[in-house]
C-alpha cells in the first residue's frame, strides 16, 4: 500500500470551529488511477492537502510508503514536496513573472540542480507535453489548456511518485479537459506514476479508474471504474 | 540557498517588477545616507576651516595684560594702573616653575613701513625669541628672531605676508634688503606666512617683528612690557596656574591678588574648549539628524517589503509547495532587503561624495569624507538591509503552502 489513511480528523480552528474530516479510512495503491469526488465543502481539497503534506491532520495516522507522516519538520515535510510529490491546481499556480520554462525549472532550482542542466529538463519536458515553442511566454499570454500543461510539466520534472491534483479541469472547457485527463491517463500507464484527482465533474471522474466519494467528512461508496462506464453523462465525452 | 545567478535573477526580478515603488522606496535610504555623510563631511570640513582660523597659536597659552586695580591694598588706593616689567619674566620662570615660555611684548599699532617706492602699514611687535613657540611661525624665507638679535639689539625684522606682499610686488628673497621704519632701518631676517586668525595684537600677516631690546628703545619704553605671554609645560592646566601668577605679580607690583581687573588674564584654553564643545554638540547633532533620515529610510523598506510579501503570499505558498525550505524563503527576502538598501546606499555615497566635491570648490576647504567612512557606511547598509528585511522575511517564512491554494 502506498498511501493509507487511518481515521484521520481534520477540524478549522476559528471563530466556529468546522470539523471537516471526521475519520477518513483511505488506501491507495501504488500506480493507480483515482479520482475524488464529493459535494461542494464536503473536504475534498482539506483531504487532497493532507495527502500532499501541505496541511497537517489533527487524529489518525497517515503513511506513505509505510512512513507516517506526522508532525515532520519543515525541512522533511519540503523534501517528501520536493521529491516524492507532484501538485496540479485548478488555478494552474505559475508565478506569473517567470517565463513557462523558469516555472518548470523552479522546483529543480530548490533541489539544487545545476542551471543548464535543469534548464535542459524543463525544455525536455515542455516539449514532451508539446509546449517548446511557449517556452519563454508567461503565463499571462497562454491559453489555460496550455497554462495546466505547464503546471503538469513543473509536476513531472522532479519524476515524482504521486501526482496530486484537485480540479486540474475546473478552469478548462470540454475540449481541454479531455486533453489533460488523457494526459494524465497516459502519465499513470506509461510511467507508474499514482495519480489522485479531485473533481466534481462525473465525467473527469469517469477517466479515473476508481472513483472514490467523500460525503460529510467520511469516505462514501468507492466505485470500481476500469470499465469507464460510471459516468451518467455517457461513456465518451467529458460533460461539463 | 544557492547563491547562483538565478538567485540575483530572483532578486533582481522581484525589485524591477514593481519599479516604481523600488525606486520610492530605494530614495528613502539613498537620501538618509546622502544625509548623514553629507552632514559628516560638511561638519568636518567646517571644524576644519575653524581650525584653520586658530591655527598658529599655541593650544596652552596665556597672555597677562596689565589692568587697573579696583581694590584698596597695603595702603593703596584703587583705581591705580601698574605696570608690567621686564624683569618679571624671570620673576615668573623662576617662581611658577610650571610655565614653560615666557614672552614679553612691546607692539605699537600702525606703523608706516616703506620700500622703496612701496609702502605698506605694520603692527610692530618686539618680542623674544621664544615667541615662536607661542604663536606658530610659517617661514616662507629666511629665519626668525633669535637669541643673538635680541641680546645685541640688532635692528633686523621678520614681516608677514601682507607686508611682504606690499612692498615685493615682484615676490623673490627679501632677505637682507633694508626697509625703513620710521626714522630707521631694519635688515629683512626673515617672511612669517603664517596666516592664522588668531594672534595677539593684530593678524601675523600685518606684523612687522623686532627684537623686543630694539622695539624698547625705538619706542622708549625703558623696563617696560606691554604684555607677557606664557605657555604651560606639557599636561600643565594654564587655568590652575592663574591664581599663583595672580599672588606672584600683585605681590611684586602692590595689587591685591583677588583684584580681577587689575590684572587681565586671557586663557587660550578656555577658548579652545568652547570651541571644541561647540563641535562635539554640532556632531551630535549631525549624527542624530543623519542617522535619524537613514533609519526612517530603513523602516520605509521595511514597510514596504512588509507589503510586498503580503501580496506575495501566493507566489511563496507555491514556492514552499514545490519544495522550497523556509530558511530559503528568509534568505530570498532579506537578500532582496539588503540589495535594494545597499543599491540605493550607494547612490547616497556617490551624489554625498560629489556635493562635498562641489562644497570643497566652492569653499575651498576639505570637505570629503574619507574612504573609510564610506567602507563603514556600506557595511552599515548591509547591516540595515537586514535589519530592514527580517520582521518581513519572518513573515515571508510563515506562509505556508496550502496559503498558495487559496484563490483570495
Ligand atoms: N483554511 C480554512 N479555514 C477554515 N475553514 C476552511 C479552510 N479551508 C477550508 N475550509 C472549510 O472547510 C470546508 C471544506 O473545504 P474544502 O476546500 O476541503 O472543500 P471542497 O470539497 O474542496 O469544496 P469545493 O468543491 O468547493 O472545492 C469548507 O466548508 C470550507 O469553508
Ligand atoms: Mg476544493
Amino acid at each position: 500500500m502506498q498511501i493509507e489513511l487511518h481515521n484521520v480528523h481534520k477540524t478549522y480552528e476559528g471563530a466556529q470551529p468546522l470539523h471537516v474530516l471526521k475519520g477518513v479510512n483511505l488506501s491507495i495503491e501504488k500506480g493507480e488511477f483515482v479520482s475524488i469526488m464529493g459535494a461542494s465543502g464536503s473536504g475534498k481539497s482539506t483531504l487532497l492537502n493532507i495527502l500532499g503534506i501541505l496541511d497537517n491532520y489533527d487524529e489518525g495516522e497517515y503513511f506513505v510508503d509505510g512512513q507516517l507522516i506526522k508532525n515532520l519538520s519543515e525541512r522533511s515535510a519540503a523534501r517528501y514536496r520536493n521529491k516524492m510529490l507532484g501538485f496540479v491546481f485548478q488555478s494552474f499556480n505559475l508565478i506569473s513573472f517567470k517565463t513557462a520554462v523558469e516555472n518548470v525549472e523552479l522546483p529543480l532550482f530548490y533541489q539544487g540542480v545545476g542551471r543548464k542542466r535543469r534548464h535542459d529538463m524543463a525544455m525536455e519536458y515542455l516539449e514532451r507535453l508539446g509546449l517548446k515553442e511557449w517556452a519563454g511566454h508567461y503565463p499571462n499570454e497562454m491559453s489555460g489548456g496550455q497554462k495546466q500543461r505547464v503546471a503538469i510539466a513543473r509536476a513531472l520534472i522532479t519524476h515524482p511518485q504521486i501526482i496530486l491534483a484537485d480540479e486540474p479541469t475546473g478552469a478548462l472547457d470540454s475540449k481541454t479537459s479531455v486533453e489533460v485527463m488523457e494526459l494524465l491517463g497516459q502519465l499513470n500507464r506509461e510511467e507508474k506514476v499514482t495519480i489522485i484527482v479531485v473533481t466534481h465533474e462525473s465525467g473527469v471522474a469517469n477517466c479515473t479508474n476508481r472513483i472514490i466519494h467523500i460525503k460529510d467528512g467520511v469516505i462514501g461508496n468507492i466505485e470500481e471504474n476500469s470499465r469507464h462506464n460510471a459516468s451518467a453523462f455517457g461513456t465518451t465525452t467529458v460533460m461539463k | 540557498m544557492r547563491l547562483d545567478i538565478d538567485t540575483y535573477k530572483e532578486i533582481a526580478d522581484s525589485l524591477l517588477r514593481n519599479k516604481r515603488r523600488s525606486l520610492l522606496t530605494g530614495f528613502g535610504v539613498f537620501w538618509g545616507l546622502f544625509m548623514l555623510l553629507f552632514l559628516i563631511g560638511g561638519g568636518a570640513g567646517l571644524k576644519d576651516l575653524l581650525s584653520k582660523t586658530f591655527s598658529g597659536f599655541a593650544t596652552n597659552s596665556m597672555i597677562v595684560v596689565e589692568g587697573q586695580t579696583t581694590k584698596p591694598y597695603k595702603g593703596l588706593k584703587e583705581g591705580r594702573w601698574w605696570d608690567i616689567d621686564y624683569r618679571d619674566v624671570e620673576r615668573l620662570k623662576m617662581m611658577v616653575p610650571e610655565l614653560d615660555v615666557v614672552c614679553p611684548m612691546i607692539s605699537t599699532w600702525g606703523s608706516s613701513v616703506v620700500y622703496g617706492a612701496q609702502t605698506s602699514s605694520a603692527g610692530i611687535k618686539g618680542v623674544e625669541a621664544s615667541y615662536k613657540e607661542v604663536e606658530t611661525v610659517n617661514l616662507k624665507y629666511g629665519r626668525y628672531i633669535n637669541e643673538v638679535d635680541v641680546a645685541q639689539e640688532r635692528k633686523v625684522c621678520v614681516i608677514g605676508k601682507r607686508i611682504y606682499n606690499e612692498l615685493f610686488p615682484e615676490g623673490g628673497d627679501p632677505c637682507g634688503k633694508y626697509i625703513e621704519v620710521g626714522a630707521v632701518q631694519l635688515r629683512i631676517v626673515g617672511v612669517d606666512f603664517n596666516s592664522g586668525m588668531m594672534s595677539i595684537n593684530g593678524q601675523a600677516s600685518q606684523s612687522l617683528v623686532m627684537p623686543i631690546t630694539l622695539a624698547a628703545k625705538l619706542y622708549h619704553r625703558g623696563s617696560k612690557v606691554d604684555l607677557l605671554c606664557l605657555t604651560g609645560k606639557k599636561g600643565v592646566k594654564m587655568s590652575s596656574l592663574e591664581p599663583r601668577l595672580r599672588s606672584v605679580m600683585g605681590r611684586q607690583h602692590l595689587f591685591d591678588p583677588t583684584d580681577k581687573p587689575a590684572m587681565m588674564v586671557l586663557n587660550t584654553e578656555q577658548i579652545f574648549s568652547i570651541v571644541d564643545n561647540l563641535f562635539r554638540g554640532l556632531n551630535f547633532l549631525i549624527w542624530l539628524v543623519g542617522l535619524g533620515t537613514l533609519l526612517a529610510g530603513a523602516i520605509g523598506v521595511s514597510n514596504i517589503m512588509m507589503v510586498t510579501v503580503k501580496e506575495r503570499t501566493v507566489e511563496i505558498g507555491i514556492r514552499r509547495a514545490i519544495g522550497a525550505l523556509p530558511q530559503e524563503i528568509l534568505m530570498q527576502i532579506i537578500l532582496e532587503s539588503v540589495s535594494l538598501t545597499i543599491i540605493a546606499g550607494s547612490f547616497g555615497i556617490v551624489f554625498a561624495t560629489f556635493m562635498l566635491r562641489a562644497l570643497e570648490l566652492i569653499a575651498k576647504s576639505t570637505f570629503q569624507i574619507g574612504f573609510w567612512t564610506a567602507v563603514a557606511a556600506m557595511l552599515l547598509l548591509a547591516v540595515l538591509g537586514v535589519v530592514a528585511g527580517l520582521a518581513p522575511a519572518l513573515r515571508a517564512m510563515h506562509v505556508k503552502p496550502v496559503d498558495a491554494m487559496r484563490d483570495e
